[in-house]
């Protein structure tokens, strides 16, 4: 795909060839991992007593939607 | 157009500059950048962002004339911010919340088909209770197949920083300091210990991506080689897993040596609520529209000012003071209290290019009202300045001080002078009001209940500042 100068996106930043290869590589992964994290505090979630989750997590609220 | 000037904090990124015109920001949108902006204002997204408390809104303006006309697109004035805090001021809870402010602005962005192309810490402001994106010039049109080009910054603004903060010393904050980008991820992966790799994220995105980075920063593979897209599905997952990561890490908030303060101090109960209602009388007669609170602790007195509609910062050299500070304001939702960690001994400097991106401590001052209540013998006793020095410094922050004195006979001073040998003879009551009248006239001076302290309201020399 072409675009002209108008089209093209700035990046300004210079992303790094590490960076975006490491990207590249965790493509696959990071699927695999964010749904076992799900499972797994599920897991937890059921055995542990205390719900509560303390001041962290009250901020938490306030700066980020509850996707859940 | 000798009323203009371009601030210097802006020169990196093409798709526009802010510029001061009689003390007014204002920020050109370039042309270069038009599409882009179009998108965010047209999509819903700029809407979206506003309602959710995300962005400092701006206004369109017309008839400012544009130093750069050929490249101009749009002017736009942003909403004031009055002070502009660096991520090395901020307490572990205020960058963590930064980080997950960052993520979710990302996320909304792609719901509205838009990019977040940078996620630099300096781009995040806590205005109004909430943390908001000060750019608005933050977001590229999405391009299905792109990879993440902010995602480098993120690591070395945020979580770079937030794990050195969890696995060594909350003081790792300064880190950022040295490192205008952000801490380079070699150097937060050889300081992390082995342990932090046990943790997924950090395996993934601090140490392998040091390592990939390290790999090929000589092989020059450029993007084109790798032909794989990166599809909007590993785009989320990257995010969530980075939102995971930094949501993982959390350093303890109390215990630390100041964070008790208030519930180990020699005050009576009546000398401290005597304190208070001096401090608060004083304040109703300056009437200033912004206080720093220098050695705020906690905020207890920070709270005079902010709770009478004052905007204040409440500076503390501890981050676990600061760190309850910051939970308090963020429970009460106050909008006009920002507690900062500063170590007053040696702030913040001038930094980056041409001394010019990030601005000192000094030179983001004066304001109306400086308190210093407990804070003199830490400064002329523990940190060995003279006395005269002290009153210079205060003169150039402030036109009016609250400045409380703490006599040799104070346990407090004792306390600091047991370890010593006392070199401070003039350190008294008259050494005190000799040093400071040099520089601001006593304008009241009253002593505290139960104690041997002495709270004095002091006035610049010269200054046009009237008082009520």
């Amino acid at each position: 795909m072409k675009f002209d100068i108008f089209f093209k996106p700035l990046g300004y930043l210079d992303p790094g060839t590490g960076s975006f290869i490491i990207q590249m590589i965790l493509a696959g992964v990071l699927g695999i991992a964010v749904a076992v994290r799900i499972y797994w505090k599920k897991i937890v979630a059921f055995f542990r007593k205390d719900k509560s989750g303390g001041v962290q997590d009250e901020l938490d609220d306030m700066d980020e939607y509850t996707d859940e | 157009m000798s009323n203009y000037h371009t601030e210097n904090a802006s020169f990196r990124d093409p798709s526009g500059f802010l510029f001061y015109k009689e003390d007014s920001l204002y920020r050109q949108v370039n042309r270069v950048y038009q599409r882009h902006y179009d998108h965010l204002m047209n999509s819903g997204l700029y809407d979206a962002l506003v309602d959710q408390n995300l962005i400092i809104p701006h206004e369109e303006v017309k008839g400012i004339e544009s130093t750069q006309p050929d490249s101009c697109y749009n002017i736009i004035k942003p909403e004031r911010v009055p002070f502009i805090a660096y991520p090395y001021e901020w307490c572990f809870l205020q960058l963590r919340s930064a980080a997950l402010t960052t993520l979710r602005l990302a996320r909304v962005a792609l719901d509205y088909g838009m990019i977040l192309k940078d996620a630099s810490a300096y781009n995040l402001a806590f205005h109004k209770g909430r943390w908001r994106l000060l750019d608005s010039l933050s977001f590229e049109i999405y391009q299905e197949g792109e990879t993440w080009i902010a995602y480098k910054q993120f690591c070395q603004h945020f979580l770079g920083p937030l794990a050195l903060m969890t696995y060594k010393d909350q003081r790792m904050s300064l880190l950022s300091r040295l490192f205008i980008d952000g801490v380079p991820l070699d150097i937060t992966a050889k300081l992390l210990p082995f342990r932090s790799k046990l943790r997924f994220g950090l395996l993934t995105h601090i140490h392998l991506h040091a390592k990939t980075q390290t790999k090929y920063a000589d092989q020059g593979e450029s993007r084109e080689q790798v032909n794989r897209e990166f599809s909007q599905q590993s785009l989320q997952n990257l995010l969530e897993s980075l939102r995971n990561t930094v949501k993982g890490l959390s350093v303890k908030t109390d215990g630390t040596e100041w964070a008790q303060y208030y519930q180990d101090t020699n005050y009576s109960e009546n000398a401290f609520t005597g304190k208070k209602s001096v401090v608060a009388q004083l304040i109703d007669q300056v009437q200033p529209e912004t206080v720093w609170d220098m050695g705020a602790n906690t905020g207890e007195f920070s709270r005079l000012a902010s709770e009478r509609g004052i905007y204040t910062i409440a500076f503390d050299v501890d981050p676990g003071a600061v760190s309850q500070n910051y939970i308090q304001v963020r429970k009460d939702r106050a909008e006009n209290l920002y507690p900062l960690v500063m170590d007053l001994t040696n702030p913040s400097p001038a930094l980056g290019w041409a001394h010019e991106e990030r601005q000192s401590l000094m030179a983001r001052g004066p304001v109306d009202l400086v308190l210093a209540l407990a804070l003199v013998h830490h400064l002329a006793i523990s940190n060995n300045v003279p006395l005269e020095t002290l009153a210079q410094f205060f003169s150039q922050i402030c036109e009016n001080l609250i400045i409380e004195f703490v006599p040799k006979s104070d346990s407090q001073v004792q306390r600091l002078l047991l370890s010593r040998e006392d070199i401070f003879d003039n350190y008294t009551v008259a050494g005190f009001e000799a040093a400071f009248c040099q520089k601001f006239d006593i304008i009241e001076e009253t002593p505290l209940v139960d104690s041997e302290r002495i709270i004095y309201l002091l006035r610049v020399k010269h200054s046009y500042n009237s008082i009520t």
